[in-house]
């Protein structure tokens, strides 16, 4: 009764949930251009899942996997597997390369338990696989983003303020599957901690990292909250950090849509996808686009600080969770929609979802 | 200026409580003459100003105008004969106007309000005073106040006029307007003395220059015969030179610890408009903007003093929790403590004792156990931070009227700090200190950091923003606008943004 009071009162006078306020990107996550700077790797048709599968770097695009050689002068990309659903995401570990597809399959390919096929019990709900993280040799980690929407309406769940993701433990020997954590706000990437002990999860649409503790039935621990943008895939840096990529900014017009109930129900039944208020991975450069750019443009320049639906960031945490570095892609800048992050040899591989572009980003000294 | 003085100290001396205060002070001034008197926080310049205005009596010597001994028993006879006093902290009656201010003292038996403020307007426009005469004197600025007194002081046909830190609380525009101001007084035949920490605008303005330290005269000279260095050595007995706002080489800021504070589209009314920003632990964040730029207003909000919209007023968390107080102790109680910008006003309680300070404000934070407390645990505790933040008192006993503005400052520091906070936020925490206190109150200002509290710091002095915080944000017309990293960021830079 007392929190049903509450969300009342924070609809009336705009606090709290309902307070329509986004957390400005300062401090370490200051704006910057420093992903339009890197360098272009590959083009690559909406690249959205990385991993390093011994020397080669695995990529995600559509229903399709490459690898790319990196051993001499510019990167070559060659096509690995085709799959007859979209590749949701991807996880390696020693032989093993494990491919979760949009039809709620997780495919093994390599190693031990190369070529079987696993499936979540979802209980007939419409799968959402996100992201897939190896625990050990024999468990996997899957975060289902929903149970109400399939993961191309993601913007759906996100307006309609989901909070039916699940985070699953998957034995690769038995094929039996166990729930860690459910209720969360579209959980989009996972990995283990340096000390192996937990795991980290990105709940998107509450903008923050929680810690999970497999072996035990703790609730999941808040570590980092109030980020600016919504965190999609997170990576090891190979010490005790991160790096954390982020696919679309927060802005107050999405976060009043999603209050305003009956205007958010009445554009989502009445307009086509894609000229919604919600955030995107890229722009289309359509008139009909809302937002996109805005009216902040002089001379015709479209202006970085210009409100916009999507972004790139990448930011590296510490062992301590603290953010030390961004890597931005503004309003101006076309490398967008910013799904993973994999460091590999002092450089950082980016796949910008938006621009369809796989980036390296010399970040060695930072 | 002529060389016959029209005020003239002889061997004055002052004393408090048996401390000498003044020292065998010689002192003249001479018509049409601007004197600067300098020196460091309890020199004395504020207590010699003091006797030649009427306000204390000196122990010993005497004290003539146009070359008779005088001896004032108040300030409103002091005035009678032409001589007025501008204080550091504004002594305005805060409930009445700035017209009734203007003229008080002259109240007829029957006034007319009307009449009273087109004379004020008339007055204050001739002055070049952007100011309402019909606004109560609680709702302005700092920098405003200090145009009224101003104000008052010329309206008064003084001959003699005392500025004690005039310019501190005023923007670069505002001190041009001030500098004309005076240079028309003298052209008038106005003689002015003038106090100042700011020693370039002593140097550029006065004729002549004396410097007080520890009560007793050091020199007198020409203006044109001295240098920043001359002064400073004079003033603190050493060289300290630039050292103050010296950028030797690139500064490594402080990394940026953990996220404490986070400000989330705050508004109130129009000073504040839909400003966001972060606090990190572990630095000194300095927040610059021109007055009335929302900067005060803001910190006041977070701190519980002011209440922000209540509807869509925007968020502030503390470390993922969120916060809304509705009172200061509230946000003591959750270790935010805002030092004032207007230690008079805000700061203490002037008649009481350093330790009944200290302790008062500690009890905000938590009530003592015992019904009943102790003096001595007063003292002790107020011993304990004289000593930690070098407060020079003749006690923890003595009143926070009897001690110099720098000593003063440490004072309301002390009290914030008591309650041993996790955010520290300083409003203007070195005006009117001298150049040693300054030094001093920097470097415990770096401690805080170093010792993992978030400090936010709230400055118009743009060396000071400069050479002490590890990041700075700029505010501009109630919202944040630009934020720089120290070791990349000019002064132009931070105008630029301040301004434009």
């Amino acid at each position: 009764m007392i929190p049903w009071l509450r969300r009342q009162l924070d609809n009336f006078i705009g606090s709290g949930d309902a307070a329509l306020a986004v957390p400005p990107m300062d401090g370490s996550l200051k704006p910057n251009r420093m992903l339009d700077s890197c360098d272009l790797a590959l083009e690559v048709p909406a690249p959205d899942d990385l991993c390093l599968a011994g020397d080669r770097l695995v990529v995600s695009s559509g229903s399709d996997l490459h690898d790319v050689a990196l051993a001499d002068g510019a990167p070559r990309s060659q096509l690995r597997s085709r799959y007859e659903s979209g590749i949701a995401a991807i996880a390696a570990r020693g032989a093993s390369l494990a491919v979760a597809l949009s039809n709620g399959s997780i495919v093994i390919e390599g190693g031990p338990f190369g070529g079987r096929t696993y499936g979540l019990p979802l209980d007939g709900r419409p799968p959402c696989l996100t992201a897939i993280a190896f625990l050990d040799d024999d468990r996997l980690l899957v975060c289902v983003g929903s149970a109400r929407y399939p993961l191309e309406e993601w913007q759906s769940d996100l307006l309609t303020r989901g909070n039916s993701g699940s985070v699953w433990k998957l034995d690769l020997g038995t094929g039996e599957a166990g729930r860690l954590a459910d209720g969360l706000g579209f959980p989009y990437g996972i990995a283990r901690t340096a000390d192996g002990q937990g795991v980290l999860v990105s709940e998107s649409w509450k903008h923050r990292l929680l810690r999970l503790r497999p072996g035990s039935s703790a609730a999941p621990e808040v570590v980092l909250d109030d980020l600016p943008a919504y965190p999609a895939r997170l990576h090891g840096d190979g010490a005790d950090g991160f790096w954390l990529a982020l696919f679309a900014p927060r802005n107050q017009l999405v976060e009043f849509v999603i209050r305003e109930r009956e205007y958010r129900d009445r554009m989502m039944a009445a307009l086509p996808r894609d000229q919604w208020i919600a955030p995107t991975v890229r722009s289309r450069g359509s008139f009909l686009e809302p937002l996109q750019g805005g009216g902040v443009r002089q001379m015709g320049m479209l202006k970085p600080w210009a409100p916009t639906r999507s972004y790139g960031l990448v930011i590296r945490l510490d062992g301590a969770l603290v953010p030390r570095l961004s890597m931005h892609s503004r309003a101006d800048g076309k490398r967008h929609g910013t799904t993973s992050c994999v460091p590999l040899d002092g450089r950082l591989v980016v796949a910008s979802k938006g621009a369809g572009e796989l980036l390296f980003c010399n970040v060695g000294s930072r | 200026m002529t060389d016959a003085p029209i005020l003239e100290l002889r061997n004055v001396s002052k004393e408090y409580h048996g401390e000498p205060a003044v020292r065998d002070v010689d002192f003249a001034l001479a018509a049409k003459e601007i004197h600067s008197l300098l020196g460091e926080n309890g020199a004395g310049k504020s207590t010699l100003t003091k006797m030649i205005a009427g306000v204390v009596q000196p122990s010993k010597g005497e004290i003539l105008l146009d070359g008779q001994p005088i001896s004032f028993a108040s300030p409103a006879e002091a005035l009678k004969r032409g001589i007025a006093m501008v204080f550091q902290e504004t002594s305005l009656v805060p409930s009445l106007t700035v017209a009734q201010n203007i003229y008080l003292g002259e109240e007829k038996l029957y006034n007319r309000l009307r009449g009273l403020y087109i004379a004020a307007q008339q007055f204050l426009q001739s002055l070049n005073f952007p100011v309402d005469p019909t606004a109560d004197v609680s709702s302005l600025g700092a920098a405003q106040k200090q145009m009224v007194e101003i104000a008052r002081a010329v309206h008064h046909k003084a001959r003699i006029i005392i500025f004690d830190e005039p310019t501190a609380t005023l923007t670069p525009e505002e001190k041009s307007y001030f500098f004309a101001l005076v240079e028309r007084l003298r052209r008038d035949g106005v003689s002015i003395i003038f106090i100042s920490h700011a020693l370039e605008e002593a140097l550029a303005i006065s004729d002549r220059i004396t410097v007080l330290r520890d009560g007793q005269k050091i020199l007198t000279e020409a203006a044109s015969n001295l240098d920043r260095d001359k002064i400073i050595t004079s003033m603190v007995g050493r060289t300290l030179s630039n050292e103050l706002y010296k950028r030797d080489g690139k500064r490594v800021p402080r990394p940026y610890g953990r996220k404490v504070l986070s400000v989330q589209n705050l508004s109130m009314g129009k000073m504040v408009r839909n400003t966001s920003f972060s606090i990190y632990a572990g630095q000194i964040t300095g927040i610059f903007g021109l007055i009335g730029s929302g900067r005060t207003e803001t910190a006041k909000i977070i701190a519980g003093v002011l209440k922000r919209n209540l509807f869509y007023g925007g968020e502030i968390s503390k470390e993922g929790e969120r916060i809304r107080f509705r009172i200061p102790r509230q946000a003591m109680k959750k270790g935010i403590v805002y030092v004032t910008e207007d230690r008079k006003l805000e700061g203490f309680f002037e008649t009481m004792t350093i330790a009944e300070n200290i302790q008062v404000h500690g009890l905000a934070k938590s009530p003592p156990e015992e019904v009943i407390v102790h003096r001595s645990r007063f003292r002790k505790l107020a011993d304990e931070w004289r000593k930690r933040l070098n407060i020079r008192a003749i006690g923890s006993n003595a009143r926070i009227n009897e001690l110099s503005g720098g000593n003063q400052q440490k004072v309301v520091i002390a009290k914030g700090l008591v309650q041993t906070p996790d955010i520290v936020i300083l409003d203007e925490p070195t005006r009117g200190v001298d150049v040693g206190a300054i030094a001093e109150i920097h470097q415990l200002i770096g401690s805080l950091a170093d010792q993992g509290l978030a400090v936010i710091l709230i400055s118009s002095y743009l060396p000071e923003i400069l050479n002490t915080s590890d990041r700075i944000l700029v505010c501009r017309q109630g919202r944040i606008v630009e934020e720089f990293d120290a070791d990349a960021v000019t002064e132009e830079m931070i105008m630029y943004a301040a301004v434009h």
